[in-house]
């Protein structure tokens, strides 16, 4: 019996050796996304990627598997006296959650897809905020009795894609620095341009932008023509510009008025929140055109 | 890294040289026979033979060599492993070890070999998310201990000759990095830092360890025959316009820059001095040795010029020495056609591969065999299919936010 048993054993286990091995060829070859399915993947699966902080981007704009922090992106705003239209508003596929704020006259305020039961049903107020988690199956609805208003807003993590302003390219604008980005504690990619406006004003555009994402990022101005540090970039004053929502894709930002960024030296995408500089971009300055 | 020749097969020396590895053990106590001398452990009314390590054993100089560079990775390097990972490393393999050897000899032998297999894989391979200086993690412990187990799988089980053909750090290595694949695991960095006290600390331990280890193996001619093919064509591809990217890099490496990042990496000189160097995996003959560093730089140089990251240019290294030791005995036999004689300070030859005297038919082949071809080509193809990686792409260039923590 025992002779037996250890006679199959000394034939499957050669058998069931190379069957492993076959396997380990199979999923290091990634056939048939084997590794994938077995192991998962770096990067999630590809969305369409945004064209505006207002929703408007058409269905076959074009796909990413890059990922920002999640930011709110506007669908609508609206107003209007009794019921609206059955498909007012849509939120997207892709959306982490989304919120109404409200406010409307008398009787309640209910927002639904016709026919599935309400999703927001609430006595009539000033204002108030609804955040929801549960994804809509379709067109949505408002139904109340008296003049009502509501934005809706959805949050995405999709990368953001705007084009350049128009006073960028308009005539009398012109660019005066160019940078790109370079880590300090996190990753950073992407160029920035400075321009000057027609109206003597600043705006920045990061174009092809990445940072490891967080809340609450702001870009600063730095007078440091190159950072590497943490330490070294709090070493010299930065300025405020504007706070970094999105971190991924190509936006636009004002400069505040009074900051000439031609005093300042590098760009920098700073964390407040753990005191921490995440990205720069050295500024090459050039003298304005004409 | 070096994983030596079993402990138990007979250690041959030149007539001058240390012996290359550890002396014999005793055998076994048999009933009535009169007890070998040697230290003893005694359970109950069982004696088991214990053998001590020896210190003229070569392993314990690498052993040296590689504590010593842990201990720079582990305060000066940044090494993103940790104290907990490379101990549970060593310990798996140690274990493994000392139970086979007891179960297939009787005695209890201290597991040299298996230290270094241990201490090698967790010297190259990283779980993602380990940071630095975060000593007692325990992030990703099941992927060194899966590697651990398959190489000292691979190193008892797939023996086509009565000996283990893959050097077992190795193939455990390739094996993880290519199945568990870079989502889970990754290879050290290439680039260990700019060249300041750091770094030349581990390019001078690595440089005299290498004279020390090399010289005593006799290996020094290999590693020149490795490094000055493997050099100029990775000049070759720098001057064609070959780049990769890694993460800790802003730009895409190219030009001057990718000669000088894998060709003066202290990852590439611990793959050639130490791991390379396995007496027990290495071509036998000195002609041999240097036929065997040249195919081993051409095979690298090969799989390196299709690999567009720096994850697939360290596999691509390492996977050369995985497809060129299943193919070590006819590397031997072609230095024996050419005059070669064996190095007297190398155990006999082992026989002939079957197949090189008898036509091959499937039935014929033996699984092991089979084995090492299943395992040469999962090397190869895995590594050739890296480069098509579009993860891979992602992950070096830093793009994949928490979903990578290299």
């Amino acid at each position: 019996m025992t002779d037996a048993s250890g006679s199959t054993t000394r034939r499957v286990a050669p058998i069931a050796g190379l069957l492993v091995l076959v396997a380990s060829f199979v999923v290091a070859a990634d056939l048939f996304g084997t590794r994938q399915a077995l192991f998962g993947s770096a990067t999630p699966a590809p969305q369409p990627s945004a064209f505006s902080r207002v929703d408007s981007s058409p269905a076959n704009s074009p796909r990413s598997v890059l990922r920002s922090q999640p930011w709110w992106q506007q669908v609508g705003r609206y107003s209007g006296v009794g019921s609206s239209e059955p498909d007012l508003f849509r939120i997207a596929d892709g959306a982490i959650q989304w919120r109404v704020t409200w406010g409307c006259e008398r009787g309640r305020f209910v927002v639904r897809t016709p026919g599935e039961p309400p999703l927001i049903d609430e006595p009539c107020a000033e204002r108030r905020v609804s955040e929801l988690t549960k994804h809509p199956a379709g067109g949505m609805m408002i139904e109340t009795t008296g003049r009502w208003t509501a934005r809706v807003e959805q949050q995405v993590d999709v990368p953001l894609i705007e084009p350049p302003l128009a006073a960028m390219r308009a005539s009398g604008a012109s660019t005066i620095a160019t940078g790109r980005f370079y880590r300090i504690d996190q990753v950073g990619r992407g160029r920035v341009t400075i321009y000057r406006l027609a109206n003597g004003r600043h705006a920045l555009r990061l174009t092809d932008f990445y940072v490891t994402a967080n809340i609450d990022l702001e870009i600063r101005l730095s007078p440091l023509r190159k950072p590497r540090t943490t330490r070294q970039y709090l070493s010299a004053p930065a300025r405020f510009v504007a706070p970094l929502d999105v971190t991924t894709g190509s936006m636009n930002f004002r400069v505040p008025a009074g900051v000439d960024p031609r005093r300042y030296r590098s760009v920098v995408i700073w964390c407040p929140l753990i005191t921490s500089a995440y990205a720069a971009a050295t500024l090459d300055h050039r003298q304005p055109a004409g | 890294m070096i994983a030596g020749r079993p402990w138990n097969r007979r250690p041959v020396a030149a007539a001058t040289a240390e012996p290359i590895t550890a002396p014999p053990p005793p055998r076994p106590a048999e009933p009535g026979a009169s007890p070998a001398p040697g230290p003893r452990l005694v359970l109950g009314n069982r004696t088991i033979p214990v053998v001590l390590p020896n210190r003229r054993d070569p392993r314990l100089k690498l052993s040296a060599v590689i504590v010593t560079l842990q201990v720079l990775g582990q305060t000066v390097l940044d090494f993103k492993v940790s104290i907990a990972q490379i101990l549970i490393t060593i310990a798996t393999c140690a274990l493994v070890d000392m139970a086979v050897t007891f179960k297939r000899q009787g005695v209890l032998a201290w597991p040299a070999s298996a230290l270094l297999t241990g201490n090698s894989i967790a010297f190259i391979l990283r779980t993602n998310g380990t940071k630095h200086g975060d000593w007692w993690s325990l992030n990703g412990i099941e992927w060194f201990i899966l590697a651990a187990l398959v190489s000292l799988l691979v190193k008892y089980l797939v023996r086509p000759d009565g000996r283990h053909r893959f050097n077992p750090s190795n193939v455990g290595i390739v094996w993880a990095l290519l199945v568990i694949g870079p989502v889970h695991v990754f290879p050290q960095y290439l680039w260990w830092g700019p060249l300041e006290a750091p770094v030349i600390a581990a390019l001078v331990v690595i440089a005299l360890g290498a004279v020390w280890i090399l010289t005593a193996v006799r290996m020094l001619s290999m590693a020149l025959a490795f490094l000055v093919p493997f050099t100029a064509l990775i000049a070759i591809f720098a001057a064609a316009g070959k780049s990769f990217v890694a993460i800790w890099s802003d730009a895409s490496i190219s030009g001057f820059d990718y000669w000088l990042k894998i060709c003066t990496s202290p990852e590439v000189f611990v793959f050639v001095f130490f791991m390379m160097s396995d007496p027990a995996t290495a071509a036998k003959t000195p002609r041999g040795r240097i036929i065997y560093g040249v195919i081993t730089a051409l095979v690298a140089a090969g799989l390196v010029v299709m690999q567009p990251t720096e994850y697939g240019v360290k596999v691509a290294i390492l996977a050369s020495l995985t497809l060129v030791c299943a193919v070590v005995p006819l590397i031997d036999a072609a230095a024996r056609r050419l005059g070669d004689r064996r190095d007297p300070a190398i155990a006999p030859p082992p026989p002939a591969p079957r197949w090189r005297t008898s036509p091959i038919t499937l039935g014929a082949v033996r699984p092991a065999t089979i084995a090492v071809v299943l395992i040469a080509l999962t090397a190869v193809i895995g590594t050739a299919a890296l480069a098509d990686n579009r993860d891979l792409v992602f992950i070096e260039r830093g793009l994949t936010g928490p979903r990578n923590a290299q």
